[in-house]
């Protein structure tokens, strides 16, 4: 979580409120805050750290392990209408990519403002070619895109 | 179990913000995105 800590500016220039959670009580996730997430980011978090103690809410998302009595990694990204667009589940070894959800997010944002006009290809990265789909598109995506237009 | 394209669940939680305890409810945050992070706990190391 200090990595999205460090990175919060990057959310709050793009509108999005940042929650943490998970089934430790808010007086842990004072000390934790205070002991080492302030350090590793540089200030003390910045959003609210949620406490899920009886992994009712991890169970409504489904990632409450209810043998480890614990939520696994769960990273959901919900519009302002209160749709999840998006959702990435690892377990625990493994930690998220800031840089990976705040593309989605521009990913989303972006085809949102154009009412759905523009998608954004494999790879896409914030300036990189849209697609508009529409029946022009059916069959020639090959003439609009290569799979070097994103993964350069 | 929650689904691209469909609501979110709603809830309420205690939670630790700025040097205070306080409630946050998914509600409140309508008409913004939210990035709604779970990790399987505070001191873990990932």
């Amino acid at each position: 979580m200090s990595a999205v800590a460090a990175r919060y500016e990057e959310f709050e220039a793009l509108g999005v409120q940042v929650l943490s959670i998970s089934v430790d009580s808010p007086f842990v996730h004072k000390i934790w805050d205070d002991k080492e997430l302030s350090i590793i980011a540089g200030h003390p978090v910045p959003f609210p750290m949620l406490s899920d103690s009886s992994g009712a809410i991890g169970e409504l998302y489904g990632v409450y392990d209810r043998v480890e009595g614990v939520n696994v990694r769960g990273r959901f990204l919900i519009d302002p209408k209160g749709n999840i667009q998006a959702m990435e589940v690892l377990t625990p070894p493994v930690g998220r990519n800031v840089s990976e959800a705040l593309r989605q997010i521009k990913a989303y944002q972006l085809v949102q403002r154009t009412g759905g006009k523009e998608v954004t290809p494999s790879g896409w990265q914030e300036g990189g070619k849209t697609l508009k789909p529409g029946i022009e598109l059916v069959g020639k995506v090959w003439e609009q895109w290569t799979v070097a237009d994103s993964y350069k | 179990m929650p689904m691209v394209g469909k609501p979110a669940p709603m809830f309420e939680a205690a939670a630790y913000h700025k040097g205070k305890f306080t409630n946050v409810k998914l509600e409140d945050y309508k008409d913004q995105w939210v990035m709604l992070c779970f990790y399987p706990g505070d001191f873990t190391f990932v």
